[in-house]
């Protein structure tokens, strides 16, 4: 007992681990509370019988090791749902079913869908991240992605026409639509980061706006220039040409939802994005402006420039997510309503990453398990998927208390009370 | 009866690592002005904020009057008669100075829904009268001078009943001349019966304006005197444990050519306010030019003139026969001017950063600390470490964050990466603000040891004595303009004290040498 | 005070002043930035007037006329309720120093909760205060009966039930502020997505579906007499309960803010909370009661814009709200932590939306869906100067040193 704690004082000690393990810890805290949300939620829904509990250790063969087996009720009430039960279907669900069951395939419809959701999500999670460690809090993230979404789509129907056929016009388009997204995605980026910088314009707010701005913006254009004729009255662009879609690597998955390559891509940039960060004088101006805006003009850093440039970066990820949204998921661009809310959701993989793009690869593959998950609740429970909202939210609230978790860790004796500072008695200035 | 209106007995007051005070005692008669006297970091602060109920002591007993309290917050000391006038002033700067003064026990009306707004202003007149304040009390505190501001916190305290008032470090932001109005204040207050407690690192101060002195080092109470039982020498041993000398011993030393010239700068802010007029003077090769004046009379605004933080509205800065008035920060920091800020904690550090990465804080785009865009790590971490040998940065760890840091360590680091980049040009601003003695002294050593290796330093300082001891030539500045350049071995303490108020004594030689209007 | 005045006071009064701070001079340019926004709005709007005058016939005519319109007025008066009320509380908590970037979840929950509130409770009709209750005991069952019951109509019991739910969900975003010092922007953002993801999921489990059926509506309040009066009468004394609330809210706020002791701390702990701290005054605790009160007024937003209008919740996509809690702080922002500056701003952004159910004609809708979400970036941009409040988004510890 008291080894473990010494490993664990050790790790505590240290800032970048403490934040690892907050993080862990807020995860930990927000699937009790969901659980409890459920549970509560269970008691107004209609249905027969309260869950039934069933909790034992299974045994090779038949036998089980029976712990629980009944009705679970909370001061006489009875739950029609059972927290234990949906974030089982959540977590299988999200890779549908257990590896080592028989029948399991690696490309199964789940497994798709989490392989491309977190693939999108890491592009839109250190979109975020760029953003928030040059202490810019872009929201944008969303409006960013379909503008990417909606420039991309347009770009490669246009192209097409003049594109050769076959792989040759792929490896002119594919890049074409990501640069176009990426170049969308950075001009969106780069406005309110303009504003902000020139204009002192508060960024959450702007970001905020010029969501719904892009949302409505885009619908709009493509409702009167980009309609597909043939459409039967959904707003939608055309198809994109199937040469320009991501080549579906490895085969087998039975869509085109997903493909290595993405995630390579995606896994690459991640790399790109820290060693940007820690390894250049970029990055060293960038990590300097958001942590302490004075002391980097102090040190030569153009601090407008700083933060136009890192919105333009953060925007140009959020816009590659857009544009291979549509290469990945649909072929085309229906409407802003239509994004999906990836945009937000990389707020919570970077916040619950500590804003670090390696750690941005551990938080979209989580997220990207309860985006698939969710829809596993769809389709074999009645808790909706909203659920999963809720728990990227509840992340967030209980990242952002991290002193909770400092009080309740000195309160078990783990970590070192506050870092002592050599005071000078409080009167640093005579 | 007892005439003693506080006495603290055996006050202990523990910070994480640090014992800020240990077994303090104190004893202050009513009716005195009793100064506490110690270097920073003696504990005077905390001992006092004891007294207020800011701090809970772990050990010792509060005695008002001769009854034992207990203050859990400064309400409670407020109650018993105690104020405090913090050194940062604690008033609200966009409310008038009425609201400020009623603040927390507002006068009500309308069944204690609404302030009464003509009650407090006619109470706070009333204060006023009986100790011969001048203050209006429908003014923004925003607008009214420091002066002023100071006697609004006296006010403060008078108006919650304080018959004992703390004044932390009261003359620090004061002209002389206000100085003088204070000790005034400060005299019409023992005269009606109140007791004054007098927070100060400086000897004279203590000595001028004290009945009463107590002594505090490192956390412990060294011994209380009366002033005429003592003297400036004695005090000063007490105060930091040996014999010092308050004197900075300057090299003789031949400037050489002019290497900095600050030519009829006039930087103006965004609301066509001159905040520096017309300024000119030159730095030569192998000398250390002073700038005195009270803060806020242009001093920042004229070395961000300088550095690049801010562009001149009109006039040049010439560094080696260059203009540079158009070059950006990071072109300054290239042209070789070094530049110690005045704040370490907003501009001068990144908290959050270590060591390693602090080093390299204006240098992250040159060579060799970064090649075609990207960090040389390993030279960046050599960088550090020599820092933090040469000029004895502790804990000698390149891998501790900043914030980690004592203030004198911060600064010395500071020093450190600016002396280190080989500059021509040395910008130091207040370099040993809340720095300890023992570090004061070495900042001092390395400051002068540029001048022998013929560097140009400003030096802008709002420590008269430190500015006066190491400058070759002296500015002083007052709203905006330089008033005169004068020699500081032949200039008085008190001419230097009217110069920096604006006014001009007679029989002043100037060393004007260019520029500038009469 | 006109320019070389202002300027001459300041060299007068230079001779002792020594911090003639920065900060102090940034506020004026910051003043007269605010200048520029005022009279660039007004400018422009009295331009359109100008035009519309003119000619009538004219785009600009249309949308002048349609905006003067009775109609127009009552209803824009009516969709500023959840925005203005959402900001006068947002005011009061940024004053004190706490930024609150919630709101948005605020005015989401406090939507859903009331129309459950009133739902569960029966939808139209009166529940009766206080309530009959009986239990057993040994088998024989006890009835209490007051005899005299106080029948409250349940739409207002749903109001209710969404102020407390608003309330609630500040008091969380407050501890996590000020008791665990959490960073107040992420915090903010967190009880958004939280209450993002909470109503819906709700509202499926309930209804099956995100969005809730129609339950109750405020009915219109009609002052004899008074409502009979031309023009002024119908919008004034025959409208929605919820536009008299926000009318008589506003110069309350005002005076709370700018005459009690309370609005005093309230200032106090938002510009320098240790001179609060040192006179005896609980900073957090102030703090925790601006937030409270922004919980409250956001409450009886959000309750307005469901059971208010529609009588239903809507919450699909960004749900109903559809970002009207930061609409709120843009609008308190430009009306400079006036509570009638910030009522004006909020008519502004209302107005654009009334006119725009007026006027779809015109051009495609979304072209003024989107038109409040840019005006509010473009008033940014002309206000971002605002001068916060000095310890705005920093937490406080009393005897930190």
């Amino acid at each position: 007992m008291s080894r473990a704690r010494d490993v664990l004082e050790r790790l505590v000690g240290a800032s970048g681990v403490e934040r690892a393990v907050i993080s862990m810890a807020a995860l930990a805290l927000s699937i009790v509370v969901g659980g409890l949300i459920v549970f509560v939620s269970g008691l107004g829904a209609a249905c027969e019988a309260g869950a039934n509990y069933h909790i034992a250790i299974p045994l090779p063969g038949s036998v089980e090791i029976l712990l629980f087996d009944g009705r679970l009720s909370m001061l006489g009430f009875q739950s029609c749902y059972d927290p234990i039960n949906v974030y089982e279907k959540l977590f299988i669900g999200a890779i549908g079913g257990l590896p080592w069951e028989s029948g399991w395939q690696p490309t199964n419809f789940a497994m798709e869908v989490f392989l491309q959701r977190a693939t999108l999500l890491l592009f839109t999670g250190l979109s975020v991240a760029v953003a928030f460690r040059a202490g810019l809090f872009n929201i944008g993230t969303q409006g960013q992605m379909i503008w990417g979404a909606l420039v991309s789509a347009v770009t490669v129907l246009f192209v097409a026409d003049f594109a050769p056929a076959g792989l040759a016009g792929t490896a002119i388009l594919l890049p074409l639509a990501l640069v176009s997204g990426a170049v969308a995605g950075g001009i969106w980026g780069a406005i309110p980061g303009a504003l902000k910088a020139y204009a002192d314009a508060n960024e959450v707010i702007t970001t905020i706006m010029l969501n719904f701005v892009a949302t409505f913006g885009t619908t709009l254009l493509v409702s009167e220039f980009f309609q597909d004729p043939q459409s039967a009255g959904g707003t939608q662009t055309r198809m994109v040409p199937g040469n320009s879609l991501v080549p579906s690597i490895p085969f087998g998955f039975q869509g085109t939802r997903f493909s290595i390559l993405a995630l390579v891509l995606a896994l690459v940039l991640a790399f790109v994005v820290y060693f940007v960060l820690w390894g250049t004088s970029f990055g060293f101006d960038v990590r300097t402006s958001g942590l302490q805006p004075e002391a980097a003009t102090y040190a030569g850093v153009n601090a407008e420039r700083t933060i136009v440039r890192s919105m333009t970066i953060s925007g140009a990820l959020g816009g590659i997510a857009g544009a291979l949204w549509v290469l990945l998921a649909n072929g085309r661009f229906l409407t802003g309503t239509e994004v999906p809310s990836l945009g937000f959701d990389g707020i919570t993989v970077s916040v619950l990453a500590g804003n670090n793009p390696l750690g941005v690869i551990f938080g979209s593959i989580l997220f990207g398990v309860l985006k698939s998950g969710g829809n596993a609740l769809n389709f074999q429970t009645d808790v909706p998927p909203e659920l999963v909202s809720i728990l990227s939210g509840l992340i967030i609230l209980f990242v952002a208390m991290p002193e909770f978790f400092r009080l309740i860790g000195r309160s078990m004796g783990i970590g070192d009370e506050q870092a002592t500072v050599a005071t000078d008695g409080g009167e640093d200035d005579g | 009866m007892s005439n003693t209106a506080v006495r603290l007995a055996g006050i202990t007051k523990r910070f994480p690592g640090v014992v800020a005070n240990d077994q303090v005692d104190l004893t202050v008669e009513k009716g005195s002005v009793h100064a506490l006297l110690g270097e920073n970091g003696a504990g005077k602060t905390t001992l006092m904020n004891v007294l207020y109920g800011l701090l809970q002591p772990e050990e010792g007993d509060v005695y008002v009057k001769g009854e034992r309290r207990e203050f859990q917050s400064p309400r409670d000391a407020i109650d018993a008669g105690i104020g405090m006038i913090h050194q940062h002033f604690m008033l609200v700067d966009p409310m008038q100075i009425w609201a400020n003064i009623v603040l927390g026990q507002e006068p009500r009306k309308y069944f204690g829904l609404a302030v009464d707004e003509q009650a407090a202003i006619q109470q706070v007149h009333d204060l006023c009268e009986r100790y011969g304040f001048e203050v209006d009390p429908t003014e923004t505190v925003e607008d009214v001078s420091v002066g002023v501001q100071q006697r609004v916190e006296i006010l403060k305290t008078l108006y919650r009943g304080a018959d004992v008032l703390i004044l932390d470090e009261p003359t620090a932001v004061l002209t002389p001349q206000e100085v003088e109005d204070l000790y005034d204040v400060l005299d019409e207050l023992t005269a009606q019966g109140k007791t004054v407690i007098f927070i100060t690192h400086k000897l004279g101060e203590a000595m001028h304006s004290a009945d009463d002195i107590t002594v505090l080092r490192d956390g412990e109470s060294i011994a209380t005197v009366s002033v005429d039982e003592t003297n400036q020498n004695e005090l000063a041993e007490m105060m930091v444990g040996r014999e010092v000398l308050l004197e900075v011993d300057v090299p003789e030393h031949e400037p050489g050519e002019t290497t900095l010239a600050v030519d009829d700068v006039t930087v103006t802010d965004g609301d066509d306010i001159d905040r520096v007029k017309d300024v000119s003077f030159e730095v030569r090769a192998g000398e250390v030019f002073g700038i005195a004046g009270v803060d806020g009379n242009g001093q920042s605004e004229l070395v961000e003139a300088i550095t690049g933080l801010e562009s001149p509205t009109s006039g040049r800065i010439v560094v080696e026969g260059d203009d540079i008035t158009g070059h950006s920060r990071r072109q300054r920091i290239d042209d070789g001017m070094a530049y110690i800020p005045e704040d370490r904690h907003e501009r001068g550090l990144v908290m959050d950063f270590d060591l390693v990465e602090n080093g390299l804080l204006g240098s992250q785009h040159a060579e060799p600390y970064s090649k075609n865009g990207r960090i040389e790590w390993d030279t960046v971490r050599g960088h550090a470490e020599d820092i933090i040998e040469t000029y004895d940065v502790r804990p000698p760890n390149a891998d501790a964050d900043a914030h980690s840091l004592s203030g004198g360590n911060q600064q010395k680091f500071i020093v450190g990466r600016e002396f280190e980049r080989d500059p021509s040009v040395v910008v130091a601003t207040h370099p040993t603000r809340g720095v300890d003695i023992g570090s004061t002294e070495f900042i001092h050593e390395e400051l002068l040891d540029l001048r022998q290796r013929d560097r140009a330093v400003l030096l802008i300082s709002s420590k008269l004595d430190e500015v006066r001891q190491l400058s070759d030539r002296l500015g002083v500045m007052y709203e905006g303009e330089l008033v005169d350049i004068v020699d500081p071995d032949e200039t008085s303490e008190e001419e230097i004290g009217l110069l920096m108020a604006g006014e001009r004594p007679d029989g002043i030689e100037s060393m004007r040498t260019t520029g500038g209007r009469p | 005070m006109d320019r070389d005045d202002l300027e001459r006071r300041l060299r007068n009064a230079a001779p002792e002043v020594l911090p003639l701070s920065v900060a102090e001079l940034r506020s004026m340019s910051r003043a007269d930035a605010r200048r520029l926004a005022t009279w660039l709005t007004v400018g422009v709007l009295a331009l359109v007037a100008l035009y519309g005058i003119v000619f009538p016939g004219s785009t600009a005519g249309e949308v002048f006329w349609t905006a003067i319109g009775q109609s127009t007025i009552e209803s824009s008066l009516r969709l500023a309720v959840p925005i203005a009320l959402t900001a006068i509380g947002g005011l009061y908590a940024e004053k004190s120093g706490v930024i609150n970037i919630g709101l948005e979840g605020l005015l989401i929950i406090s939507a859903f909760a009331a129309v459950v509130v009133a739902d569960v409770l029966g939808g139209a009709g009166s529940t009766g205060f206080p309530p009959v209750v009986s239990f057993d005991v040994g088998g024989s069952t006890y009835t209490i009966d007051p005899g005299v019951q106080l029948l409250v109509p349940n739409v207002w019991l749903g109001i209710a039930g969404g102020v407390l739910a608003s309330m609630l969900l500040a008091f969380l975003f407050a501890v996590i502020c000020i008791r665990y010092e959490g960073d107040q922007i992420i915090a903010g953002l967190a009880v958004w997505l939280v209450a993002l993801g909470l109503a819906p999921f709700a509202s499926k489990v309930m209804y099956g579906q995100p969005s809730t059926p129609q339950v109750v509506r405020l009915g219109e309040w009609t002052v004899p007499v008074l409502s009979d009066i031309p023009f002024v009468g119908p919008i004034l004394f025959d409208a929605n309960p919820m536009v008299f609330i926000m009318l008589v809210s506003v110069p309350v706020a005002w005076y709370g803010l700018n005459r009690t002791s309370f609005g005093y701390w309230v200032q106090a702990s938002g510009e320098n909370p240790k001179a609060l701290d040192t006179v005896g005054v609980n900073v957090n605790r102030v703090r925790y009661a601006a937030v409270l009160i922004s919980g409250f007024f956001a409450g009886i937003g959000g309750s307005a814009l469901s059971l208010g209008s529609g009588g239903l919740f809507n919450g699909a996509g960004q749900t109903m709200v559809d970002g009207r809690g930061f609409i709120a702080i843009a609008a308190y922002l430009f009306g400079n932590y006036n509570p009638f500056g910030a009522f004006a701003a909020s008519y502004l952004f209302s107005g654009l939306q009334a006119l725009q159910i007026r006027l779809q004609g015109i051009a495609p809708t979304e072209v003024f869906l989107m038109l409040p979400y840019v005006v509010v970036v473009i008033v940014l941009v002309l206000v971002g100067r605002t001068r916060l409040p000095e310890a705005a988004g920093e937490h406080y510890e009393s005897g930190e040193d």
